[in-house]
């Protein structure tokens, strides 16, 4: 043990020099994770990419013309795969965003805020099937296994088949994703808040702030960097959703709740059309490329700023 | 640094943890002796062999399987392994095929594969395996061995045996519930539509549908469509050169959307499309039922009395009767719907197998757990386990022709069932969707045949 730590110390020690060029030990340190990064990735993506090519663009052409699943654009609004993981992003990430952010701030002006962000974080515990499992039965048509159409009965409304009805469906599934993800988002930002020196909350308040003011001029600007982490990890996560859909909806009623993970392994898999599902695949990896330039040049310019 | 000196051995290992693999499944492609485990069987099964056979099957399904594999283990001295794969079959069972360690013999899930499984040749040719045609017309019973050959078969070939079926022509009911009413099991669709509506006058509920699966949409418009618009058309429309535009089509799916409505189903239209078909089979027998017939396959019946709710009783409080005639259709003609079994090995012990499914030992092996019809000769009604299994299989075996399921028989990749579904819900886009639908069924027909 001891040995190795002194090992350890003599690398340390000699390290900047390593930087200079490649040391022989330097590279042989760096094979595995290369190799590993090949295999595991990039023979992957590659295969992908030339089993997606397999009928020439044919399988793309259809995908982005004749394929009503994925997309169709001849209805107001559009429908399809694409469509709904768009509605996905929109309303799921800003949704879940606004949610965490007030939670946020508003648990870190009471008594109580440790138990509070408990609560909203409690989802996070549970895994994605278990969650769509929940909302299966939050959602049921029926008021005996239904909760939301029991409280509604209560009202005299209702009872509406959530997960049937194709005006209600994305909606409904969209509700249950930002549930789980609300905890996420309040821990990361309220952690951020906690970052914000309290002078300069009180400085603007001395100078006549109100706490709108505070909130959009100060607490808002200053947590921009925290809230566009999380926006990108949401976003992330939402382009490949899928367990959400498969154990909720499987795609229906009719193919109104599809997204584009999921249509990649319907065509793929239980379809056997594997050409087909790895160019849904490639469209998807195309949609993630911006995020993830986008993502890495952040970290690059906080790490310049630094 | 001191991260280093963990991350190094680590990396180490990963590097040697990944190479193995690699290097086993190309002693397995060796010897081609992947799959089975020689150990797992220990000394007894030296002799005869050993095959590994998958299927979805658990439960009590399982275990009427598991007394047929029994049987042939008695017979024959060659060991069965039993993989059953409970979730997501077809994909368990298309990455095995992929990547080159398939079972040796496995239940294919619908027609669609067997077709894509055969154009890409990693299926055994029933001939092959000693079993001709002239064996399978022997070994079918008569009404259903020219459903049964056609099934298993590719572009005249055939590939796979047509192992067990159910009905698909059962309505489901309570006859308590009718009797009760005052109702009568309807003979004609305008009688079920009339019993319906006298349901729902009298404050009841006459269906329940589970059209959140969406097959269960695609077994009424080919139960409806075999009666009104007769076998020939019900042949054709399924095969490659369907035409889903043909009137006929609309015609029962209007024929369909008569029935289900929004008054005479639990929960309405949209309240079925988030209903599952055990859920369904739950709203008419459960105890406390919503609705008081439930259309849907043979295999209903098990369901309701295994997990549903196990104090039913047999015409009492469950029973059946046969899908009404529609119009001046074919009134005999029943579609069914079944498991298909293909070898994707020919190992010592394979063909033997499967002649042994086909023959009325195994029949009557797999019959006596009561939870399917066969479709092999030699085996009668009161050779089933209990009632309800005895009046399935005079159901079946009484049928004039039988027809396997049509959305089974169409290419892998079509979906009718999303598109009944969308018709389902708006009645209004029929005729565009079945265009859509045409689209679907060319597009999957040219991949399958590519």
């Amino acid at each position: 043990m001891t040995a190795a730590t002194a090992g350890a110390e003599r690398v340390e020690r000699r390290g900047p020099g390593m930087f200079g060029g490649w040391s022989i030990a330097a590279s042989l340190f760096v094979v595995p994770a290369i190799f590993l990064l090949v295999v595991f990735m990039l023979y992957p993506v590659v295969s992908t990419i030339i089993l997606s090519f397999e009928p020439g663009i044919d399988n793309y052409v259809r995908l982005l013309t004749a394929d009503p699943k994925f997309l169709d654009l001849g209805t107001f609004p559009p429908r399809g795969a694409l469509f709904n993981n768009l509605l996905w992003v929109v309303f799921y990430v800003s949704g879940t965003i606004v949610i965490g952010l007030l939670v946020a701030v508003m648990a870190t002006r009471v008594r109580y805020e440790a138990h509070i962000k408990a609560i909203v974080f409690i989802p996070q515990a549970i895994a994605a099937v278990a969650l769509g499992v929940i909302w299966r039965f939050v959602y049921a048509p029926e008021e005996n296994t239904g909760l939301l159409n029991a409280v509604l009965g209560v009202a005299n409304v209702g009872p509406v088949s959530w997960l049937g009805s194709q005006t209600w469906v994305n909606t409904a599934l969209i509700i249950a994703g930002i549930w789980g993800s609300v905890g996420f988002v309040t821990v990361i930002l309220s952690a951020a808040l906690k970052g914000i020196s309290t002078e300069i909350l009180e400085a603007a308040r001395v100078d006549g702030a109100t706490e709108g003011q505070v909130f959009r001029r100060i607490i808002v600007p200053m947590l921009s960097l925290p809230i566009s982490v999380v926006a990108v990890t949401l976003v992330i996560n939402v382009i490949k959703l899928f367990d959400l859909i498969y154990t909720m909806t499987q795609g229906g009623p009719a193919n109104s709740s599809r997204v584009i993970a999921f249509s990649m392994y319907q065509e793929a898999l239980p379809a056997r059309n594997f050409d087909y599902g790895a160019a849904i695949a490639v469209i998807m990896l195309i949609i993630l490329i911006p995020v993830m330039i986008f993502n890495v040049r952040r970290f690059t310019a906080e790490r310049v700023t630094q | 640094m001191s991260k280093f000196r963990l991350v190094a051995p680590l990396m180490v290992a990963m590097l040697v943890l990944t190479a193995c693999p690699a290097g086993n499944t190309g002693d397995g492609d060796g010897d081609g002796g992947g799959g089975s485990s020689p150990g797992a069987s220990g000394g007894g099964g030296g002799e005869g062999g050993s095959i590994e056979v998958t299927s979805l099957w658990g439960g009590a399904e399982a275990e009427a399987f598991q007394a047929v594999l029994d049987a042939f283990t008695e017979a024959s001295g060659v060991e069965v392994e039993y993989t059953s794969v409970r979730q997501d079959y077809n994909t368990v069972l298309n990455n095995r095929v992929a990547q080159g360690d398939p079972p040796d013999v496995a239940i294919i899930p619908g027609v669609g594969f067997l077709r894509s499984f055969a154009a890409d040749d990693l299926i055994i040719p029933l001939a092959d395996l000693g079993i001709d045609d002239a064996f399978l017309q022997e070994a079918y019973a008569e009404n259903l061995a020219e459903t049964g050959l056609a099934t298993g078969a590719v572009d005249g070939t055939a590939y796979a045996l047509m192992v067990k079926l159910n009905s698909k022509s059962t309505v489901w009911y309570r006859p308590d519930l009718f009797a009760e009413g005052g109702y009568e099991p309807p003979e004609t669709y305008d009688d079920f539509i009339a019993l319906a509506e006298q349901i729902t006058a009298d404050g009841g509920t006459a269906l329940a549908l589970g059209a959140g699966d969406s097959w269960t949409l695609t077994d009424w418009f080919e139960s409806i469509y075999i009666r009104q618009a007769g076998v020939e058309a019900y042949d054709a429309l399924f095969s490659p050169e369907g035409n889903w535009t043909d009137p006929s089509v609309s015609e029962a799916i209007n024929t369909m959307l008569e029935l289900l409505t929004d008054e005479n189903i639990a929960g309405g239209k949209e309240g079925a499309l988030a209903t599952t078909f055990t859920d369904g089979i739950g709203l008419v027998f459960s105890p406390d039922a919503e609705a008081q017939m439930y259309y849907e396959g043979g295999f209903v019946g098990g369901i309701a009395v295994g997990d549903v709710n196990p104090d039913l009783v047999w015409n009492e409080t469950i029973g059946f009767f046969p899908f009404p005639s529609v119009g001046d259709g074919d009134e005999d003609a029943i579609t069914i719907g079944g498991d298909v079994m293909g070898a994707f090995t020919n190992e010592p012990g394979v063909a033997e197998f499967m002649q042994f499914l086909a023959s009325p030992e195994g029949a009557a092996a797999w019959v006596a757990g009561g939870t399917i019809i066969t479709p092999f000769a030699g085996v009668e009604a009161g050779d089933y386990p209990d009632e309800r299994a005895q009046a399935e299989a005079e159901h079946v075996y009484g049928a004039g022709i039988a027809r396997y399921d049509g959305a089974d028989l169409l290419a892998a990749g079509t979906d009718l069932g999303a598109s009944l579904q969308a018709i389902f819900d708006d009645p209004s886009i029929l005729d565009s969707q079945l265009e859509t639908f045409q689209a679907e069924a060319d597009a999957a027909w040219a991949e399958a045949g590519s």
